[in-house]
């Protein structure tokens, strides 16, 4: 899991031999270079031509790119689209490394009942998001939905609102229930983190008269550093790949008024419901951006966390 | 891909010429042949079902497999199906607009000479199946969806309410209503699909309905139009009878809201009505034409309606002989009233008639003075889609980000990208 | 790795407010999950008038019909075999190639490793189409058999950079040791270094088991016959059909999510050392 491992070069000792290496290697080559390199590269060159439903139409150069940019709806709904997804990123990442780092750093101090906790805040992992959407966009419907009873039975009716109806609001539900779910993940990595600090350093600290922050900032953090590199990336990739919790709660146009849209919703209007000639051809110039995008800033996030890994030590 | 595609024309092609050359009734007997039959109708399953138990009766040999998508998923599903090896050979496609990719892709099979009945169809129905490219024909519609307001008789009742004649009563009707704290109209905001919907039932009247069609087709108006605009402000005013925060509420929670006595009215189109008989099956529904408002273009209340869908064949099934005979029978009164009575919906086959009396009552508003849902009738054949902009303006327009002006403005500004007046 | 009664020594007021936290946060994350069980017990009307309330008359009819309408059983039988197979499969290949990777010396195998890298960052559901064609041609459509191979395919980028960071971490004098002992390198990786990495196969096992259980697009697309659904498409066409008779439709929710929640409940522990195997120094 450590990025670190990676960069350690064999030094000593004889290598595997290339043969014996690419018998243990072809199985999974294989495997991946039909169901994912293909399909891919496919998909890429599809973005290339024009297309009548799925019948190839002859080769368009770029012009699916620049209809992305020049014309409607594309043009007007996809840098909101971008801009949600980097919100839920950065949501995620707030929730992640206040709530989700506060948990586990008070799970590691109990001892009792910790697995219980632990447990419990796993199960929304498991629910499948399309039923977790659904039963949020419940929770929070204006009509039947419990959380505003409970604010006005309380007599906070005035925080009751439409909270997937109101644009201001709407796109931090996605953000928070997005989050929601995946919480038990960063408390278990984290907390396995935590677990890690040698007890006796942090002793040695009080010692030395090191306040709680201090030992924070300069022993556990430093120590936690590769476990929110490593959940810093996989959130990336998942925050600009969601489509099941924003599908469930704001619907294939992110409703309201497009404040829930997100990418992958915008790639799958235009390839399945736009009902356009050319969907395949547009869809997956929108794909092959997404891609790039997604390829590019993870690479750099693993480059910035392991320049600065090193540093830290 | 490319050379399943001629495969497919060269069988669709040669299939015809067969077709041509003996008539369609001559089928082989004797034979066991199954067709399969896909349609985005999971709630009517069952239903079909027993509509193709008489079909099946009467052909020995041939078995209908219908089988069923979510209606979210299935345009997807067809397109893969019909371009890959194991599709239907009958498909339950979309109209007008959602129609075309397929068409254009060659995977329907057109049946303008393969199958009889057709002409007896009314034309504006007949339209939702037909190419935009090639005019012909390729599939058989089943359906008319027609679009009123629906409301709860018991309610009115009630609360001494009637159905109103003019537009002073409809708006005292929901004054009435809201002051008994009865929401006077449910509507799922929400989902955008439904407020071009509701726009047309409240607004369709405001704007001219057929006449305004027709301008606008030829050139000589569009949307940004006065009456166009005044009959979306009409929509922004009626938000006062909806629920308070309607753009976060759902269309399932609105016909929930209705069917469980919490709204007294839903403007909606007939595919309600299944919905309704089993969710609320005491529930009795009334329907009304929504009343002419002051300066209105049009003569009279009009109903707005559009073909749903048809059912085409596969051009790679095959079965192609099989599949147009069961296509001339779906042109037939005998499955014209099967289908009627099973799923209370329009057959567009003319001599049917209906046992449902809320059924029976939309058929005459709409026959006294139909109009098209003019955004999915005619403005679906381009990107963006005209119902698609109008949804996401009005949700705009509720939330008070534009106004009902700029809302035309932009659905004009949508459907300028691809449409040219006059074709 | 866990310090037992560490609290203990911590003053009262510390310890009752990390109580009160730790209680807050399980209310919240298990507050939709009770709602929909509660549900399942209410009527639509019910539930419409009084979103607070609790079940007036509980009955199980409501899960009676979920479950015979809904042929829970056999779609709960395909997920299980498409879950356990294609994590089976994945992981096995990857283990294979992890360990080539972390032995090799050769460049080659390096731009390999960036190449099943990158798949991880890849958004792999938007090349439906061309997969769609690819089991199209191979006449694996509808098949459980395609859809393992696709899962099986997606889950070695993840798979083989968890398993080749674990395997570097192992110290090069095990095979030595074994090499000088006369096993060849296959044997030195089965009996020597295999049983090393269980930890982290135990991760991996984890970590895909959950999103190929939950996923619904691939099924949804690839597999058209009911006698192939997985439990999640099932459960897409149980929305459609029951999207008004809320009883039923938190009936079938509850059916769908409960097999995954019982066995994590009773693999708790094996789960959670798996999950942070790869993470712990």
């Amino acid at each position: 899991m450590k990025a670190v491992g990676r960069r350690k070069r064999l030094t000593t000792g004889v290598g595997l031999p290339w043969g014996t290496s690419m018998m243990f290697v072809l199985p999974a080559l294989a495997l991946f270079a039909v169901f994912i390199l293909y399909p891919l590269l496919t998909a890429l060159g599809y973005s290339f031509f024009n297309w009548r439903g799925t019948v190839n139409d002859g080769f368009s150069w770029l012009d699916n790119y620049v209809t992305v940019f020049t014309r409607l709806p594309y043009k007007d709904e996809i840098a909101g689209a971008f801009a949600h997804n980097i919100l839920l990123f950065l949501g995620a990442m707030v929730f992640q490394n206040t709530v989700g780092l506060g948990l586990a750093a008070l799970l590691h101090r109990i001892g009792r009942l910790k697995r219980f906790f632990q447990t419990v805040y796993t199960l929304p992992y498991l629910v499948s998001p399309l039923v977790i959407g659904y039963l949020w966009s419940l929770m929070l419907s204006p009509l039947f939905g419990p959380v505003n009873a409970l604010l006005k039975a309380v007599g906070l009716g005035d925080l009751a609102r439409p909270w997937l109806g109101d644009p201001q609001t709407a796109i931090w539900v996605v953000v928070l229930v997005t989050a929601w779910q995946w919480i038990g993940f960063p408390i278990l990595l984290y907390g396995a983190a935590l677990g890690g600090v040698p007890e006796e350093l942090n002793e040695a600290a009080s010692l030395d008269g090191a306040t709680s922050w201090q030992r924070f900032r300069h022993i556990t953090l430093p120590l936690l550093v590769p476990a929110i590199g490593t959940v810093s990336i996989l959130t990336f990739i998942g925050a600009m790949e969601a489509f099941p919790i924003p599908y469930a709660l704001g619907g294939s146009t992110g409703s309201p008024a497009g404040a829930t849209d997100v990418m992958s919703l915008l790639f799958y209007r235009t390839a399945f419901e736009s009902g356009s000639n050319n969907a395949i051809g547009v869809s997956s110039a929108i794909a092959t951006l997404l891609f790039l995008c997604i390829f590019g800033v993870a690479m750099l996030m693993r480059w910035y966390l392991d320049t600065r890994e090193k540093r830290m030590y | 891909m490319k050379r399943t595609h001629l495969a497919a024309v060269s069988i669709a092609a040669a299939s015809a010429l067969a077709l041509s050359a003996c008539a369609p009734s001559a089928t082989d007997t004797g034979d066991e042949v199954t067709l399969t039959l896909w349609s985005w109708r999971t709630e009517d399953v069952e239903k079909y079902n027993r509509i193709f138990d008489v079909y099946e009766e009467a052909n020995p040999g041939v078995t209908i497999e219908f089988e069923a998508f979510l209606n979210t998923e299935y345009n997807q599903l067809l397109t893969t199906g019909l371009s890959g090896s194991d599709g239907p050979d009958i498909a339950m496609v979309r109209s007008y607009g959602g129609l075309q990719a397929w068409v254009s892709a060659g995977q329907l099979v057109p049946i303008d000479d393969i199958v009889d009945g057709l002409d007896a169809i009314e034309p504006a129905v007949l339209a939702g199946a037909r190419g935009h490219e090639d005019g012909l024909i390729y599939g058989v519609p089943f359906a008319t969806q027609t679009l009123q307001m629906f409301y709860n008789k018991g309610m009115f009742d009630e609360l001494g309410l009637e159905e109103p004649t003019t537009w002073d009563e409809f708006i005292e009707l929901n004054d009435a209503l809201l002051a008994a704290g009865v929401t006077p109209m449910a509507l799922g905001a929400k989902d955008s699909w439904m407020l071009p919907i509701f726009s047309d039932i409240i607004g369709a009247g405001r704007y001219g309905a057929g006449e305004f069609e027709a301008a606008v087709l030829s050139g000589e108006k569009n949307f940004t139009d006065p009456d166009y605009v005044a009959s979306l402000a009409l929509v922004d005013d009626m938000q006062q009878y909806l629920s308070p925060d309607v753009v976060g509420v759902g269309y399932t929670d609105a016909q929930i809201q209705f069917t469980s006595g919490l709204a007294a009215q839903y403007p909606g189109g007939t595919f309600e009505l299944t919905t309704f008989n089993t969710q609320a099956p005491d529930l009795e529904l009334g329907v009304y034409q929504v009343p002419l408002p002051p300066d209105a273009v049009a003569d009279a209340p009009v109903t707005p309606a559009y073909a749903d869908g048809s059912f085409a064949i596969n051009s790679a099934s095959e079965h192609q002989d099989e599949a147009a005979k069961l296509l001339n029978w779906f042109t037939t009164e005998e499955f014209a009233q099967l289908f009627a009575d099973e799923l209370s919906m329009f057959s567009p086959i003319p001599g049917v008639t209906y046992d449902d009396p809320v059924l029976e009552e939309m058929w005459d508003l709409y026959q006294a003075s139909p109009a098209s849902y003019l955004l999915l009738v005619n403005f679906r054949y381009g990107e963006p889609q005209g119902t698609a902009v109008l949804g996401e303006g009005v949700q705009q327009m509720f939330l008070g980000e534009l106004d009902p002006a700029a809302v035309a403005d932009k659905l004009q500004a949508g459907i300028d990208q691809w449409f040219v007046p006059g074709n | 790795m866990s310090r037992h009664g560490r609290l203990a020594r911590a003053p009262l007021a510390s310890r009752t407010a990390t109580g009160v936290l730790l209680w807050t946060y399980v209310v919240v994350s298990l507050a939709p999950l009770v709602l929909m069980v509660m549900n399942s017990f209410r009527t639509t009307s019910e539930m419409a008038s009084n979103p607070l309330g609790l079940p007036q008359n509980p009955s199980f009819s409501s899960y009676v019909k979920a479950w015979v309408t809904a042929d829970f059983s056999s779609y709960f039988f395909n997920s299980m075999l498409v879950t356990i197979s294609s994590v089976a499969i994945s992981t096995i290949v990857s283990v294979l190639a992890a360990y080539a990777f972390a032995r090799s010396r050769s460049k080659f195998f390096l731009a390999l490793e960036g190449l099943f890298l990158s798949g991880l960052m890849l958004p792999v559901y938007l090349a439906i189409l061309p997969i769609f064609f690819l089991l199209d041609g191979l006449g694996l459509v509808s098949n459980l058999g395609g859809l393992i191979l696709v899962y099986s395919a997606l889950g070695i980028p993840f798979s083989t950079f968890v398993l080749a960071s674990f395997f570097r971490q192992l110290p090069l004098e095990l095979e030595e040791a074994a090499r000088i002992d006369g096993a060849g390198p296959f044997r030195a990786f089965f009996f020597v270094l295999l049983p090393l990495v269980r930890p982290a196969i135990a991760t991996v096992i984890v970590f895909r088991f959950v999103p190929i259980w939950n996923d619904f697009f691939y099924p949804l697309i690839l597999m058209r016959d009911r006698d192939v659904y997985t439990l999640p498409v099932g459960l897409t066409r149980f929305f459609g059909e029951f999207q008004t008779d809320w009883a039923t439709l938190f009936a079938g929710l509850t059916l769908a999510t409960l097999p995954l929640v019982v066995l994590f409940l009773f693999a708790t522990k094996q789960i959670v050392s798996g999950l942070t195997a790869g993470m712990s120094k």
